[in-house]
C-alpha cells in the first residue's frame, strides 16, 4: 500500500516543525456483514476503510491527521497538519528517515482463507434462526447476525520501523425474545474471534442459538433482583468482564500517567485480596483482542497487571511509556486511521484458584450467582463501576435459587477486589464477543476469569431489600 | 469538498450502482472539515485537524438490500465497492416493505444551521480556549488539583443525497463544542466530573467561566458521598441525566424495535403510559438547534411529531422501511442506516431544579448515572447512580455507589413535576423532573 520511501518523506515532513517523533498508520479494512430478523436475511452490508494517520510527538503533545485520499498532495497535507503540534522553532535539517521492510513477528492469526461468499453467511444465520425457534416456544423473535473482516495495515515510524499486519475478525451474535404471560425476556450469545469464518464449522450457530434462546426463557420467568448489600458469585468466563472494568481501565497508563486513576503511582502496593491475580495477554491465539503488533507496530505481550492482590504495572502505549521512562508493552490500539492510539486492554483474565463452584455456592447463605454479564462501565479516578448482570440466579441457604431480572451491580474496584474471598479451579475464557469503549474509540477484547466470590456488593433491583 | 461536489459524488455512486443491475439505490455522502484540542494544565496534549470524507449508500435489486459504506472514493474504488454490494445483495430475501420513499419535496425550510464564525475561526483562539479552561477551571476552586483535559472541537460538514428517483440535496452544519474534565482531590479521594456543551452557532456556545464552575462544582460537590439506605423513594432527574433517559425512551418509540418485538411500548399506541406531565416530541424543524435538518436520511423532509401527548402514546417515529412494516408513514427519522433522533425533548414545565428539590419532603437527586443497563423489551431501566439524598426539601448528603431502578411505565406514571430548565445543547435534551417512587439501592 505505502512503499518505505514515500513513508519516509511523509514522516521527515511532519517533523519539519520539530517534535520527537513521528509515524504513520495506514489502514484497509473490509467488512462484509449480514443480519437476519423476522426469519428472513434482512440486509448484506459491505465496507471500506481505507486511509493513512499521522502523528507527530512533541513532549507531552500529540499532533494529528488523517486522510482518507491516498493522493499525494493530501498525504502531504495530512503531514504538515499534524506537524503543527511542534510548536517551537523549526528543528531543521531533519535527514530523510530511514525506514526499511522487515518481516516482523509470526503472525497471531491466520488470514489466508479471505472472506466467504454470501451463500455462507446467509445459511449461518438461517441455521441460528430455525435452532432458536425449535429450543421452545415462547421464542417470539430472534435477530442475528454475522460479520466478517479483514483489516491490513501498514505501521511506519522515525524510529524506522516498518511493519505490515493483516487480522481477520469474525462474529456471530444470536439475539432471541421470549416471552411468558406478560413478562419478556432477552438472551444474547456471541462468539468468534480473529479467524476465518471457518470457525463456525466447530462451534455451531445452532450451539449460540439454543444458549441465547435458553438465557431468553430464563429471562422471561425471571423475578425481580433483589436490593440492597449482599454476597455475588461471579461466574466463570464472561465475569471477566468484572476484571476489565473494576481493575483493567484503572491500570491504562493515560490515567496513570495523569495521575487521574485511583491506581496512580501504585505499583508494589496491594490493591486486591492475595486470591486475585490479573493478566493482560495480547498474544493467545485467536482471541478478539490479540495483536501480532499493536497499532504502534509493538509486539504483543503478556503482562501481570496484579499478582496475589499486589499491583505489578500498567498497560503502556509509545506516548506515555516514553514519558513515564518504560518500555511500550504492545497495548497502544485505535479504533481506525482516525483515531490516536490509546493504551488499552488486549485479553483480560485471571487464572484459576483452589476452591471448587460447589463449594463456594455451598458457602453463601445470601446473594447472586451471576453467570455473565451483559457490559459494565467504570469511573477510573474514584474507581466506581457497574455491571449489568445478563443471567443471574438468587443464591439462598448455600443453593442457586430462581433467575433474576436485569439486575445491576455497583461497586467499587479496590473494595471489590479486596472482598475476593474465594477463587474456583474452573478459569475460562468468555465466548469471544466484547467490545471495548473508550473516549469514544471501540476495539475487540477478550476477558476470562474463573467462577470467584465477592463477599459483599450493592445489587439494584426491584425486588425487597434486605 | 462543497455541496455541489458531494452531490456529484453522489450522483455518480447512484449511476455505478444502477449500471451494476440495481433497480433503486440512494447514497448519501458526508464531508467534514474536523479540528480538536485538547490541553491540560499549561500544555497542548492534542491537536487534531482532519478533512474526511465518507460515503454510505443502500441498492436494491426487486426488493432485496444491500447496503455499503467506505471511504474509498477513488473511481475504481468505488466501483468494485458497489459491484460487491450487488452481488451480496443477491443473498437476501425480497423485502415489499424495502425501497426509496415515494415521495419528496424541494422545499428547503431556513434552518441557520450553518455558522461562518464557527467555520472561520483562528486556531490560536481554540488554543486559547482550552488553555483557559484549565485555567479557569482550577481557579473555580482549590480543591480541583488535576484535569483529565479540556476540549475544543468544531466540524464543518456538508452531507449530500442523491438517489435513483431523482432526488438530489445537500445541506452544510457548524457544531462547537467546549468540555472540561477536573479532577478533585480530598484526601486520597479523587473525583471526576466531565462537563461540556455544543451549540451549531458560535455567539450560543456556553461561556468559558460558566462551563468551569459547573464542571468544578460537579467534582467537588460529592466529597463525602456516602451509600445511602435502600428505599422505595421520590428520585428526582437533574436536566442532563434526564436527557440520558430520554434516549431509552427513544429506543423504544423506534419502529424498528416495536416491529422486532423489542419494545415495551409495543401495542401500546393511544394507551395512557405516563402521567399527564409527560408529553415527549420529536422536532426536526427547530432553527439553529443540533437535532434539526431539512430532509433525514433518506431525503424525506423532517417534521414535527408528538409522540408521547400528555401521557398517552400518540405515535412511534418511523422510517420508510418500518413506517410500511408497520402500516403507517415515516416521520422523517431516517439517519441513514435505521431510525434517529430529530431535536427528541419532554416539553418543559415551569421553576427551577432548585424550586423543585424544595418542594420535595425526601428523596434521591440524581446528578450522574453510570451504566447502561435498560432492557427495551420489557422496559426496565437500572443504572449505578450518585448525586443527593434530599431531605426537607434540602440536600442532605452526597450519594454514591447506589443503584436506581424500576420499570419505564411505572417511573413514567408517576412523573409529577416537570422543571423548566430545558436548554437545547444536544439533540436529546430534557428538563429536570421528578418521579415520585422508585428504587434506590444502597445499603
Amino acid at each position: 500500500m505505502l512503499d518505505p520511501a514515500l513513508v519516509s518523506e511523509l514522516i521527515s515532513r511532519a517533523l519539519r516543525r520539530g517534535g520527537a517523533f513521528a509515524d504513520v498508520f495506514c489502514e484497509r479494512r473490509r467488512t462484509i456483514a449480514f443480519r437476519l430478523q423476522d426469519g428472513a436475511i434482512h440486509e448484506a452490508s459491505v465496507g471500506v476503510t481505507l486511509g493513512v494517520g499521522v502523528r507527530v510527538i512533541a513532549g507531552e503533545s500529540a499532533g494529528y491527521a488523517y486522510s482518507d485520499d491516498l493522493s499525494m498532495p493530501a498525504l502531504y497535507e495530512a503531514a504538515d497538519a499534524a506537524g503543527l503540534v511542534a510548536r517551537g522553532a523549526p528543528s531543521g535539517g531533519i535527514a530523510g528517515v530511514a525506514i526499511a521492510a522487515h518481516d516482523g513477528n509470526a503472525p497471531l492469526y491466520d488470514a489466508s482463507q479471505g472472506q466467504a461468499g454470501g451463500d455462507r453467511y446467509a445459511e449461518l444465520l438461517a441455521r441460528a434462526d430455525v435452532a432458536a425457534r425449535r429450543y421452545d416456544p415462547h421464542v417470539v423473535a430472534v435477530n442475528a447476525h454475522v460479520s466478517d473482516e479483514i483489516q491490513e495495515v501498514w505501521i511506519a515510524n522515525s524510529d524506522g520501523l516498518f511493519v505490515h499486519d493483516v487480522r481477520p475478525l469474525v462474529t456471530l451474535g444470536v439475539q432471541v425474545i421470549a416471552t411468558h404471560e406478560k413478562e419478556r425476556g432477552s438472551g444474547y450469545a456471541g462468539d468468534g474471534g480473529r479467524t476465518s469464518i471457518a470457525y463456525f464449522d466447530a462451534t455451531t450457530p445452532e450451539a449460540l442459538a439454543t444458549d441465547a434462546a435458553r438465557i431468553a426463557v430464563v429471562n422471561s420467568t425471571a423475578i425481580p433482583a433483589p436490593a440492597g448489600e449482599m454476597a455475588m458469585i461471579v461466574g466463570a468466563g464472561g465475569g471477566g468482564v468484572l476484571l476489565h472494568e473494576a481493575v483493567g481501565h484503572g491500570l491504562e497508563s493515560d490515567f496513570n500517567r495523569r495521575g487521574t486513576s485511583l491506581y496512580s503511582g501504585r505499583v508494589g502496593e496491594r490493591v486486591a485480596s492475595e486470591l486475585v491475580t490479573i493478566y493482560d495477554d495480547g498474544n493467545l491465539a485467536c482471541e478478539r483482542g490479540s495483536v501480532t503488533v499493536d497499532d504502534e507496530g509493538v509486539p504483543g505481550q503478556h503482562k501481570v497487571l496484579v499478582e496475589n492482590g499486589v499491583l505489578r504495572g500498567y498497560m503502556q502505549d509509545r506516548l506515555n511509556a516514553k514519558l513515564m521512562g518504560v518500555a511500550p508493552t504492545g497495548s497502544g490500539r485505535r479504533q481506525s486511521f482516525r483515531f490516536l492510539p490509546q493504551p488499552r486492554m488486549c485479553n483480560t483474565y485471571m487464572p484459576g484458584g483452589e476452591s471448587a463452584f460447589d463449594e463456594i455456592v455451598a458457602s453463601t447463605q445470601r446473594g447472586i450467582y451471576a453467570k455473565s454479564f451483559a457490559g459494565g462501565q467504570v469511573e477510573i479516578s474514584k474507581g466506581d463501576f457497574v455491571f449489568m448482570v445478563g443471567e443471574g440466579y438468587l443464591v439462598e441457604n448455600g443453593k442457586i435459587g430462581p433467575a433474576i431480572r436485569n439486575a445491576t451491580i455497583v461497586g467499587n474496584g479496590p473494595d471489590a477486589m479486596t472482598k475476593v474471598v474465594a477463587v474456583a479451579g474452573d478459569a475460562r475464557l468468555a465466548r469471544r464477543h466484547y467490545t471495548c469503549g473508550k473516549g469514544g474509540q471501540y476495539v475487540p477484547v477478550g476477558v476470562g476469569m474463573p467462577s470467584v466470590k465477592i463477599s459483599s456488593i450493592t445489587v439494584g433491583g426491584t425486588g425487597a431489600g434486605s | 469538498m462543497n455541496e455541489r461536489e458531494a452531490l456529484d459524488v453522489a450522483a455518480a455512486a447512484v449511476g455505478l450502482a444502477q449500471a451494476a443491475g440495481a433497480s433503486e439505490a440512494e447514497v448519501t455522502v458526508s464531508a467534514s472539515r474536523r479540528f480538536h484540542v485538547e490541553a491540560r494544565e499549561t500544555a497542548i496534549a492534542r491537536l487534531e485537524q482532519s478533512t474526511g470524507k465518507a460515503l454510505r449508500g443502500r441498492v436494491l435489486i426487486d426488493g432485496r438490500k444491500a447496503t455499503l459504506s467506505t471511504s474509498d472514493l477513488t473511481r475504481d474504488g468505488l466501483r468494485a465497492e458497489v459491484e460487491r454490494c450487488v452481488t451480496m445483495a443477491a443473498h437476501v430475501e425480497p423485502d415489499p416493505a424495502a425501497g426509496l420513499p415515494e415521495t419528496f419535496t424541494a422545499e428547503r425550510p431556513p434552518l441557520d444551521l450553518y455558522d461562518e464564525a464557527i467555520a472561520a475561526r483562528d486556531s490560536d483562539a481554540k488554543v486559547e480556549d482550552v488553555l483557559a479552561l484549565e485555567r479557569l477551571v482550577r481557579a473555580a476552586d482549590a480543591r480541583v488539583t488535576n484535569s483529565s483535559g479540556s476540549h475544543y472541537v468544531d466540524a464543518v460538514t456538508v452531507t449530500a443525497i442523491a438517489n435513483s428517483a431523482g432526488f438530489g440535496g445537500a445541506y452544510t452544519t457548524t457544531r462547537a463544542s467546549r468540555s472540561t474534565a477536573p479532577v478533585a482531590l480530598d484526601g486520597d479521594v479523587r473525583r471526576t466530573a466531565h462537563y461540556g456543551t455544543s451549540a451549531r452557532h458560535f455567539d450560543e456556545l456556553e461561556a468559558l467561566e460558566s462551563i468551569a464552575r459547573t464542571a468544578a462544582a460537579r467534582a467537588t460537590e460529592m466529597f463525602g458521598a456516602r451509600k445511602p439506605p435502600t428505599a422505595q423513594t421520590a428520585v428526582i432527574f437533574e436536566r442532563d441525566v434526564a436527557a440520558s433517559m430520554l434516549e431509552d425512551i427513544f429506543a423504544a418509540l423506534s419502529a424498528a424495535n416495536v416491529a422486532t418485538a423489542n419494545s415495551w411500548l409495543a401495542g401500546r399506541t393511544n394507551a395512557p403510559v405516563g402521567s399527564d406531565l409527560v408529553t415527549i416530541l420529536d422536532d426536526g424543524l427547530l432553527p439553529r438547534r443540533l437535532g434539526s435538518s431539512p430532509f433525514d436520511g433518506e431525503g424525506v423532509p423532517t417534521r414535527r411529531t408528538v409522540a408521547i401527548e400528555r401521557g398517552v402514546l400518540r405515535s412511534y417515529l418511523y422510517d420508510t422501511y418500518y413506517a410500511r412494516k408497520l402500516g403507517a408513514h415515516t416521520t422523517g427519522n431516517s439517519n441513514g442506516a435505521g431510525i434517529g433522533t430529530n431535536n427528541f425533548y419532554l416539553e418543559p414545565g415551569s421553576g427551577s431544579l432548585e424550586e423543585l428539590i424544595a418542594a420535595t419532603p425526601r428523596g434521591v437527586l440524581v446528578l450522574d448515572t453510570i451504566g447502561f443497563a435498560t432492557e427495551h423489551a420489557s422496559g426496565t431501566y437500572s443504572r449505578g447512580a450518585r448525586g443527593f439524598w434530599i431531605e426537607n426539601g434540602e440536600r442532605a448528603y452526597p450519594i454514591d455507589e447506589c443503584t436506581i431502578a424500576g420499570s419505564f411505565l411505572d417511573i413514567l406514571g408517576a412523573v409529577d413535576a416537570v422543571a423548566g430548565d430545558l436548554r437545547p445543547d444536544a439533540a436529546v435534551v430534557s428538563p429536570s423532573f421528578r418521579v415520585g417512587r422508585m428504587t434506590v439501592s444502597g445499603t
